[in-house]
């Protein structure tokens, strides 16, 4: 047929077409590809190695396979009270931050309290800052009878507040609740916010009242968000190294990441340290597919976008002063309190437990700055890998968020799976992961690896951002910018990047809190040189209240200009 | 096979899992006309499409535009969107939002790095074209739906495609705006020349703009015309009840010079048109089709009841029960209520009359 006769006689001038197609179409799957890639290989392999060293067992010069090391950790008495210790901080630091946290969104969300445009980004300033150096300035407030807050009570109040020990399981408790209620927060906020006031009225016009409504339908709407929030907080919290380091260690108590830290000091035990932190793993895997599966089963399609604004619940005068009072004691304890605390004793040469404003001087700060080679380089070291680290995080965010969004569906669920994971493991067993697969590797001891394992730990987290992002951008808007004739990458400098900048700026921005702030994997990998802001702290920890104070100082100045920027540019993305 | 044809498509097969996207697609379109692509949601249609923009990689098939070679699954060509010149306009308008008009408009001149000067007229040339020459430099989200039509429109027609794409381009727009645009569309393509396809669920859409109609239904090509025949002589009982026929069950009883007579179940029985070229056997299974506006009321006819009537201006829409089938009609308005017994007549040339199955 002639038909076939135009095929044949087209076939040479194709041959002869520039074989620049097939690249760019090689280009736009071997990127994204590579992204995910990269980002298996920097879960996976700390943790392989984890397991394999949990598995061996030196005899002299030989290693061999034995399943000794879980046994020896099972039997000891100390790693059970540990892992009590740790459910305890945990389960309480996720109770008291649900309550705190789903009262706050609601007031702010529901309610007419006076200031809440304010107080509804103030209750989130504690999640841009660092919980050790909040726990440092708890105990500047109410150390064992000499603490700020306890010498208040006694001059003014004429209360005895000497009983308050922050060396405790109850101020571990308080510190994480404190850090932790934004997550809770944010997790409900935007279903109080965005429910359908039909669903509510509804409930209403049919006879019942408002604290029957409240229970029965306002909250079991919003309890698949609060009860995942439970779960991340609960994960996270248990996890988290710094809180018990200031907390509990100094006292003897023991937990689970102090109890990791621990074994891998002089003498270092690796075998039980990743025997323990396999342990911890299963664990934290466990829960986190339980949480996988309960969000899966229920999720009440309550965010309609449509239907009203619900109704503002006018508080009366009595509930104002509860709500304010509320606010007064959250944002004080989390950010006014341990802030002035800091500021306090930064000022002074000498800290005695009490701050004389006559006596006041910057130089904690002129040292810490212009003199120390130990927080100098700290400083430097902390802003080259937050802002790398950051970079490098972000770039693999998006190609992430391509792949799982744009790329062959078949292959997305295990991709997405996997690239979560490390969302709820905590930041010392993966640093321990990196600490065994680097130690006889020249990368041991550089800033090189910690910045591996902080990009291994949180992309996720921008993963996640520009992923969320990605649903909301029609893929006919790439799609009709390579039609017009736009190369794949034309149509990603020109086109995708541009619509995914605000989620791009605010993955960035949030890297390089956590970044700045990070101690559990950091701990693990620092060596000299390599000392980070968060590690200095723990080091001077012993020798200079001053200095501490001093450097957290600079540590939350940065923090906080990371917050403003995110704000500002949140605000100017909303207004275009 | 027309050695003229612009755009071939041959044997195109697409499956996703285990749904058949497209079952064996094939069909052309000469240079200058336009075909729609027709067929209810699922059909197959919008991956059609997406085929020919290069969005989507069938499985097997081949896809010729303009006697270039852009998709061949035997031989392993396939070209980038970029490359098969091309324009397409989404049902979403994928009007980008981070650009001005004039930047929507200019991307494929852009892209294709004609020097400045020369993009900055032909945009407003453009904008001029399709009304929007004051808005220019307006951010195309401040636009209104159809402004944004427009805007996807001149983008599409910017770079002078031999091709461009419609997927449901007007289905997002009021009643009014959608005629307008389709006149619109019409005298731009009488202007500019180039070849289209669109795709669309909207018969009158469909009718009002395509020289062509392929209808499709689940991967398949249903039927294939001018918008007349297809129109007029339905070719499959799909194509009939898509097109809102009654289509109704009956028995071969015989045929005679074209004409057959069938048995309705109820016993009655009605004369119509023989569809295709074939002759069901006597006893065999068949299907009256009838256009709602030629179940017509009074004279020597089937007896009817009238259950339930539907104003809609110069016309009124009527369920009819014809012994227990259900029979709709459109006719002036009779001023008939629920329950009366009307007599309707069919006339043998309005019915025709298709194989079931």
């Amino acid at each position: 047929m002639s038909a076939a006769g135009i095929g044949r006689g087209l076939t040479p001038s194709l041959a002869e077409a520039p074989s620049a197609p097939r690249r760019f179409l090689g280009l736009q799957r071997a990127l994204p590809a590579a992204g995910v890639i990269a980002g298996l290989l920097l879960i996976t392999g700390p943790l392989l190695a984890m397991l394999i060293r949990s598995l061996l067992v030196w005899e002299g010069e030989a290693g061999r396979l034995s399943l000794a090391n879980f046994t020896r950790v099972l039997a000891e008495p100390r790693v059970w009270e540990a892992v009590g210790n740790t459910a305890i901080c945990g389960a309480g630091a996720t109770l008291l931050s649900c309550t705190l946290g789903f009262t706050l969104a609601w007031l702010v969300a529901r309610t007419d309290m006076p200031g809440r445009r304010w107080l509804e980004l103030g209750n989130l300033v504690p999640f841009f800052l660092s919980p050790y150096v909040g726990a440092i300035s708890w105990i500047y407030l109410v150390a064992p009878g000499s603490g700020l807050l306890q010498q208040f009570a006694m001059r003014h109040l004429g209360l005895d507040l000497g009983f308050i020990n922050i060396y405790s399981l109850g101020g571990v408790i308080w510190v994480l609740t404190l850090f932790y209620t934004p997550y809770v927060y944010l997790f409900v906020m935007s279903p109080l916010k965005q429910m359908d006031a039909a669903l509510e009225d509804a409930a209403r016009v049919h006879g019942a009242g408002f604290w029957y409504t409240l229970r029965h339908v306002s909250i079991p709407l919003v309890s698949p968000a609060l009860l995942s929030g439970a779960l991340v907080v609960f994960i996270t919290s248990a996890g988290l190294f710094d809180v018990p380091l200031a907390l509990a260690l100094p006292s003897g108590i023991p937990t689970m990441p102090t109890e990791i830290f621990a074994a891998v000091q002089y003498p270092a035990d690796f075998g039980r340290a990743a025997a323990f932190g396999m342990m911890v793993l299963g664990v934290t895997i466990l829960l986190t597919l339980a949480q996988r599966r309960y969000l899966a089963r229920r999720r009440y399609e309550i965010v309609t976008g449509k239907g009203y604004r619900p109704r503002l619940l006018p508080l009366g005068r009595a509930g104002r002063i509860v709500a304010l009072g509320l606010e007064a004691v959250y944002i004080g304890g989390a950010v006014l309190l341990p802030m002035m605390a800091l500021v306090m004793v930064s000022l002074s040469r000498l800290w005695t437990g009490s701050f004389d404003i006559s006596r006041a001087s910057l130089a904690n700060f002129t040292y810490v700055l212009f003199s120390f080679r130990l927080t100098q380089q700290a400083i430097l070291n902390s802003l080259i890998l937050a802002v790398t680290g950051a970079t490098i995080g972000v770039a693999l965010a998006v190609l992430q968020a391509y792949y799982l969004n744009r790329g062959t569906p078949a292959r997305r669920g295990l991709a997405d799976a996997v690239l979560s994971l490390p969302l709820g493991i905590p930041g010392i067993i993966l640093g321990l992961g990196f600490l065994i697969l680097a130690i006889r590797t020249p990368l041991y001891s550089t800033l090189t690896i910690v910045l591996i394992a902080y990009v291994a730990r949180f992309f996720p987290f921008a993963t996640r951002t520009v992923s969320a992002m990605f649903l909301a951008i029609n893929p006919e808007l790439e799609q009709s910018a390579r039609a017009s004739g736009a190369s794949w990458a034309q149509s990603m400098r020109w086109v995708l990047l541009p619509l995914l900048k605000p989620a791009v700026i605010a993955a960035w921005l949030m890297l390089f809190v956590i970044f700045i702030r990070e101690l559990g994997a950091t701990i693990l990998l620092y060596a000299q040189g390599t000392e980070t802001i968060s590690v200095a702290l723990v080091l001077l920890a012993d020798r200079s209240a001053g200095y501490v104070a001093a450097l957290a100082v600079v540590q939350l100045v940065l923090l906080l200009l990371a917050f403003t920027l995110f704000r500002l540019t949140r605000t100017t993305v909303t207004q275009s | 096979m027309d050695s003229k044809a612009f755009i071939r498509v041959d044997g195109l097969v697409k499956q996703y899992g285990p749904h058949r996207a497209l079952d064996g697609v094939s069909f052309q379109v000469a240079e200058g006309h336009t075909l729609a692509l027709l067929g209810p949601s699922g059909c197959g249609k919008t991956t059609m499409l997406r085929c020919i923009a290069g969005l989507e990689t069938p499985d097997t098939g081949v896809i010729e535009i303009a006697g270039r070679v852009v998709f061949d699954a035997a031989r392993g060509i396939n070209l980038p969107s970029e490359e098969r010149q091309l324009g397409i306009v989404f049902q979403s308008y994928a009007v980008w939002p981070h650009m001005s008009v004039a930047e929507n408009v200019g991307f494929p001149l852009r892209v294709r790095r004609v020097p400045k000067a020369e993009q900055q007229a032909r945009v407003a040339r453009m904008l001029e074209i399709v009304g929007l020459g004051a808005w220019a430099e307006k951010s195309a989200t401040q636009l209104s739906g159809g402004q944004q039509q427009r805007v996807a429109l001149a983008r599409a027609l910017i770079h002078e495609p031999r091709l461009v794409l419609f997927d449901e381009a007007l289905s997002n727009l009021d009643a009014q705006l959608r005629e307008q645009m389709r006149m619109e569309l019409k005298i731009l393509q009488d202007r500019l020349g180039f070849t289209a396809i669109y795709v669309t669920h909207d018969q009158s859409e469909a009718f009002g703009l395509a020289e062509r109609l392929v209808v499709m239904n689940r991967g398949r090509v249903e039927t294939e015309g001018g918008p007349r025949s297809v129109f007029h002589r339905p070719a499959t009982p799909f194509v009939a009840r898509f097109l809102g026929l009654n289509v109704l069950e009956g028995e071969m009883l015989g045929s005679e010079g074209g004409q057959a007579e069938i048995r309705l179940p109820q016993g009655m029985r009605l004369r119509g048109t023989l569809g295709d070229g074939t002759i069901p056997a006597r006893g065999s299974k068949v299907l009256a089709c009838v256009r709602k506006e030629h179940v017509r009321f009074g004279g020597f006819g089937l007896p009817a009841e009238l259950r339930a009537s539907s104003f809609l201006g110069l016309t009124e829409e009527y369920v009819l029960d014809l012994g227990g089938i259900e029979l709709r009609a459109v006719q002036p308005p009779t001023g008939g209520a629920p329950g009366d017994r009307v007599q309707v007549a069919i006339r043998p040339e309005e019915c025709v009359v298709l194989p079931a199955g």
